[in-house]
């Protein structure tokens, strides 16, 4: 495992740990909830952000990939019920949602894809 | 000490400290969280028109009630507000791309420029309007100032993890990461 290797596996375990801490936002109110973290997204940003936990604990490419295209897919969701609904009860969720799991899901699998490439030395 | 060295060693202080470091990347998730709250209370498919304007077609016709630079309002009366569904998208996933990647540091300096551009259409629209803060505005465009000067991506975001990897590739979209980071 080379240096650049371990810090993208630090970098998904860190991104796994901010989805994990985001579940606090589930008791936010008022000015300081920033991200609207509700209901059905509660488990969804656990699970996902455990699983990148998990892949970066274990230099897993796979499950880093794995957890990207869960939040990717979740952001796909979100927008979705925006589409349809608008300010939806259905998924208790709103724009906030979208951009947390948009730039969780690019970073992760970013991360993944980062691994298996070749690095040479920059100029 | 030379002039030069001495220049040198006021360039490093910016980043050569870890609490330089952690005070530029809390500069820029404190912007991306700012922008992730207020992707929030843009919402579709209305975005606010209706009988009674609220929430984003509200403080968007105050570009036409309180003018502040009349082209803009111009623009915001004729072109904006009777396409109103189409601006607000484009309003909302500009916000949420900008808090999605400011808070993982990803190209950032090309979306700080966006930030500026965002900032620069909300200024336009509501800092004559009553009980606006005008510092408020003035803030947003130095915090996105700092985060395109300080390329905060760098440091604990993606783009310092990432650059030397697009660095050493030959890609377009490698080429362009490289400058939008």
């Amino acid at each position: 495992m080379t240096a650049a290797g371990r810090s993208l596996d630090r970098a998904t375990t860190t991104l796994g740990a901010v989805a994990v801490a985001s579940a606090v936002f589930v008791f936010a109110r008022g000015d300081f909830s920033f991200i609207r973290v509700r209901g059905d997204s509660v488990a969804v940003v656990l699970a996902l952000g455990l699983l990148a936990i998990v892949a970066g604990r274990r230099a897993s490419r796979t499950l880093t990939l794995a957890a990207g295209a869960g939040f990717l897919a979740s952001a796909a969701v979100v927008l979705l019920a925006l589409v349809t609904r608008g300010d939806s009860a259905f998924l208790d969720v709103d724009g906030s949602t979208l951009s947390f799991c948009l730039g969780l899901g690019i970073g992760l699998l970013l991360l993944g894809l980062a691994h298996d490439q070749p690095r040479t030395s920059t100029p | 000490m030379t002039t030069e060295s001495t220049q040198a060693d006021t360039r490093e202080i910016v980043v050569s400290t870890r609490l330089s470091r952690g005070i530029i990347a809390g500069v820029r998730i404190g912007l991306a969280l700012l922008w992730i709250q207020n992707a929030g209370w843009k919402v579709p498919p209305n975005f606010g028109q209706g009988a009674q304007p609220t929430g984003l077609y509200q403080f968007t016709s105050y570009a036409v009630e309180y003018p502040v630079f009349p082209p803009f309002s111009w623009l915001v009366e004729h072109l904006i507000l009777p396409n109103f569904a189409f601006f607000g998208w484009m309003v909302l996933l500009a916000e949420a791309s900008l808090g999605a990647f400011l808070l993982v540091g990803l190209a950032t300096r090309f979306w700080a420029l966006v930030g500026l551009a965002q900032t620069m259409a909300i200024t336009l629209s509501v800092l004559n309007a009553p009980h606006e803060w005008h510092w408020s505005y003035l803030l947003m465009f130095m915090a996105n100032a700092t985060v395109f000067a300080t390329a905060a991506g760098r440091y604990t975001g993606l783009d310092g993890l990432l650059r030397p990897h697009w660095q050493s590739s030959t890609t377009p979209i490698s080429r362009l990461l490289v400058r939008a980071s």
